[in-house]
């Protein structure tokens, strides 16, 4: 099945540079590792034969369209397209330079999970597909079948396909397997049963092993700041030192940058070497601003941006 | 109850709060003197950094003190302040701040008497919870 889709991809691909509707693409290519991607950005028709779908194409790559000339086709699983349609609200590209490709998203497995659930290393398995709602994995000679919800990433738990709403073209169905708000919120309710002070401490503990390395700020399609308030001088807003008190304000910071724009694609999550649970922080900020101002980030790409529209009436309970 | 007393970093816009925040004194009003007023041309300016750093560095508490809704100077800035701290209160909630320590309220330029009773109240609220240690190592 993902065999099909994949040809399916690379002919539209194919002919659509051919046609000359795009200049380049953005897509996903086989990694260096098992159960790996990476991204492929080309506009070289000898190259679309690399293109690939399958359950690891994790990156949001959204976030290469700022950069890109041209008109770029982007071959989108629900969360890329939704990124695309903020990025448009927020005038950073123009709908017309952007080719929206749907691709078929059952939700993106996480190995981590899978090597957790397994006990083996990646290396050792041979074969991970979705069969139905199921994940399929094969390793030792056999297949055994696992629950989406036991091998989704966290943030492809939470997400409902309808927030999907803008693309030029689809291939194939967009359907997550595992629907349901409430499956992403099971790590907020935790974390909100805690009292206060438990979860300062929490998350002081966590920020102490940030060192700094922008990679939440640098992978996020949400974070397109030519000039990030961190790397200000006069004034310096935080010490440069990665003290977690710094880094907490960083975060909480950026945070506060991307609402009503992230898409909560977990790609900051995932990207963490130091694994703090950020997806915590992206669901928590979607489901305040979902409760607020009833705003799902990209989903209307004539809309203004959240933070850029006001109603004259909202909010007074939570003034003084 | 703690019987230190709060530091607490004001922003007031100039338009509105700040001149209330002068009737209040020209007025001779009893309020605490916990709070440091910072001027801001328009609470609309007031970028949620600006609160975070203010806690960073040991204020116990930060309030923001803009014109009332539809009485902007800049027609539209508090509006645009309202739904950025709104955000930020109820982040920094989920975070594990107590809310008392991020307060907005709206109070114009006629209202010294209001400016006051603001100040009061959110010094008692502040009084109610211990000092400022969180960012403390």
């Amino acid at each position: 099945m993902t065999r099909e889709i994949e040809k399916k991809l690379r002919d539209t691909v194919r002919e659509l540079l051919e046609k000359e509707t795009i200049d380049r693409i953005v897509g996903y290519e086989a990694g260096s590792l098992k159960f790996s991607t990476t991204p492929l950005i080309t506009s070289n028709k000898a190259d679309v034969d690399r293109l690939v779908i399958n359950p690891f194409t994790h990156s949001n790559l959204s976030v290469f369209l700022r950069d890109l000339c041209g008109k770029v086709g982007i071959v989108a699983k629900g969360c890329d397209a939704r990124s695309t349609i903020s990025l448009i609200q927020d005038r950073q590209i123009a709908r017309k330079d952007v080719f929206i490709i749907g691709a078929p998203c059952d939700g993106v497995i996480d190995l981590a999970k899978v090597e957790k659930l397994i006990g083996l290393d990646r290396d050792e398995i041979d074969d991970i597909v979705w069969q139905g709602e199921k994940a399929a994995i094969t390793f030792a000679g056999s297949t055994q079948k696992f629950s989406a919800k036991e091998v989704l990433a966290d943030s492809c738990l939470g997400c409902d396909p309808s927030d999907f709403k803008e693309c030029d073209m689809l291939i194939g169905e967009i359907e997550p397997i595992v629907g349901g708000k409430e499956l992403g919120q099971d790590r907020i309710r935790e974390m909100e049963a805690m009292a206060p002070a438990q979860r300062w401490e929490f998350w002081k503990k966590e920020f102490s092993r940030c060192i700094r390395c922008y990679g939440c700020r640098q992978v996020c399609p949400a974070c397109f700041c030519d000039r990030c308030f961190v790397e200000e001088t006069e004034p310096r807003w935080i010490s440069p030192l990665p003290k977690w008190q710094d880094n907490l304000i960083f975060q909480v910071v950026r945070m506060m940058h991307v609402a009503g724009r992230c898409t909560n694609c977990g790609e900051c999550e995932r990207i963490c070497p130091a694994n703090i649970p950020l997806g915590s922080l992206t669901k928590k900020m979607e489901e305040i601003v979902d409760e607020l101002f009833q705003y799902r980030a990209g989903t209307d790409k004539d809309a203004p941006p959240l933070m850029a529209a006001y109603q004259p009436d909202e909010l007074e309970d939570l003034m003084r | 109850m703690n019987n230190s007393e709060p530091k607490i970093v004001a922003f007031c816009c100039n338009w509105c709060s700040y001149a209330g925040a002068d009737l209040a004194g020209t007025s001779r009003m009893q309020y605490p003197s916990n709070l440091r007023i910072i001027r801001v041309m328009c609470s609309g300016r007031v970028n949620p950094v600006f609160v975070l750093k203010a806690l960073r560095v040991g204020a116990d508490g930060v309030l923001v003190l803009g014109c009332h809704p539809g009485d902007c100077h800049y027609l539209t800035g508090n509006y645009h302040t309202r739904r950025r701290l709104s955000i930020t209160m109820k982040f920094m909630e989920y975070m594990g701040i107590e809310p008392e320590r991020i307060q907005v309220s709206w109070c114009s330029a006629s209202e010294g008497s209001r400016f006051a009773e603001v100040v009061t109240e959110v010094t008692a609220d502040l009084k109610r919870i211990s000092p400022n240690r969180l960012f403390n190592d």
